[in-house]
């Protein structure tokens, strides 16, 4: 497991998005419903059931990250191009300030948390922190590459 | 009444009764009474529905029970049970149970474990009166404390009104200890192998409920056994409690976890490779 190279703290609106596959709010009884849409949207692009698992894992990762530590609540977006899958968080925390968080493996021996970012990297091809889109709280872009895709639109 | 026991507690005289909705449960349960049978030195039968038993006896051996010599020095018996039963009614089974003490005392048993699908009365010629008159002559054999019974049924295939009747005929009935049970997460005790086993969607929210559970199999068993089968996710948060529980276990123990794709990717992803007691195993290569 090699940890991703590329780390930015660049505004995270870089790739366009104009029709979202999802656009929803996040909130702690939400989770379940937003992992079956996902996977459902995954699914019906053509992804195959690792891939549909990864976007799942990513997309929970980045939400309950929101929840946790950005404010409670957040806003999440998916949407696909030919090559990739996006999964975009926003939430109104207090923003992440160490671009390098999740660039080192976790101690196994540590049973408290620390993984999710760590986790996000290893499965995705492009990570980006920024802050939110008026400035406050935090928005992180996650690609997620569609290797075996079936179908491209 | 009825007292609701796990299944180390079920002995000689009992007469319990096992309703279950998940196969891995009812496996589990049925595996370590076949299990305390025969390490207690008693004989053991087991009775499945239609052309079960070559399953039973997959899934008791997946289970970490040694079913080959136990069969071939004739202390356990796994028989399909005649479906024309459901035709004959009630009184057949009890006289093949009676029949199954008896052999059991001249080959020199203490005594005899049986176990039964009861799957042969929802049969087309069955009516649950059999199973009624059944539950109710069988008490006799139970005198002489040399039977014990596990009455197996199935809650998808009987009505309501004979389940509650099945609950009530029997003294005792045998289930796993639950620390959560949620139509999208449950967590319970698995008895053998022994450790826990999780099914649905498991996040942070319920982390002290996972936590609770591991630390209860950390006390009482050796080796943990995580059976993750039906679980179709688990976040980074609760990854980490896992492997942290096996990376913490001292250098004689061993947690063994068995799990579907995306479970393993973020076992792995959370430091399942650098913890040198854990083992995870692919959920497709059990039955």
């Amino acid at each position: 497991m090699t940890s991703p190279d590329r780390v930015s703290r660049q505004p995270a609106a870089a790739p366009p998005s104009p029709a979202a596959d999802v656009d929803q709010p996040i909130d702690a009884d939400g989770l379940y419903a937003l992992r079956a849409t996902l996977a459902a949207h995954a699914s019906r692009h053509g992804a195959p059931a690792e891939q549909v698992h990864h976007l799942v894992i990513v997309a929970s990762e980045l939400a309950i990250n929101a929840i946790r530590h950005g404010g409670g609540a957040g806003r999440l977006r998916m949407w696909h191009d030919e090559t990739l899958f996006y999964c975009q968080v926003t939430d109104q925390g207090p923003g992440m300030t160490d671009p390098s968080v999740g660039t080192t493996p976790p101690d196994p021996t540590n049973p408290d948390g620390g993984r999710g970012i760590w986790i996000v990297r290893n499965l995705t091809s492009d990570l980006r922190i920024g802050p939110g889109p008026d400035g406050r709280g935090t928005t992180v872009t996650a690609a997620i590459p569609r290797k075996g895709s079936v179908d491209g639109h | 009444m009825t007292e609701a026991v796990v299944p180390g507690m079920v002995d000689a005289g009992d007469h319990a009764c096992l309703t279950f909705t998940d196969t891995e449960e009812r496996f589990d349960l049925v595996a370590a009474f076949v299990r305390d049978g025969l390490r207690a030195g008693l004989k053991v039968v087991c009775w499945t529905d239609g052309a079960g038993a070559d399953a039973m006896l997959a899934q008791l051996s997946t289970r970490t029970v040694r079913t080959g010599p136990a069969v071939y020095r004739g202390q356990l018996t796994v028989a399909p049970f005649d479906r024309s039963f459901g035709d004959r009614g009630a009184s057949a089974m009890v006289e093949a149970l009676g029949h199954e003490v008896e052999s059991a005392r001249r080959e020199g048993f203490p005594g005899v474990r049986v176990t039964a699908d009861m799957g042969w009365a929802t049969g087309p010629h069955a009516a649950a009166e059999e199973l009624i008159t059944f539950e109710a002559k069988v008490a006799t054999l139970f005198n002489d404390g040399r039977l014990c019974l596990i009455c197996q049924y199935d809650r998808d295939r009987f009505d309501a009104v004979t389940l509650a009747f099945a609950a009530n005929a029997h003294p005792k009935t045998v289930a796993a200890q639950v620390y959560h049970e949620h139509p999208l997460l449950r967590i319970c005790r698995q008895y053998s192998p022994p450790g826990i086993r999780v099914a649905g969607q498991l996040d942070y929210r319920h982390r002290s409920v996972l936590a609770q559970a591991l630390a209860e199999s950390r006390r009482l068993d050796r080796h943990m056994h995580l059976n993750l089968t039906g679980l179709d996710y688990i976040d980074g948060a609760c990854a980490g409690l896992v492997v942290a529980t096996a990376a913490r276990l001292p250098a004689s123990r061993r947690m063994t976890v068995t799990c579907r794709p995306a479970v393993a990717t973020v076992l792995t992803l959370s430091g399942a490779d650098a913890a040198p007691r854990l083992r995870v195993l692919p959920a497709h290569d059990q039955p």
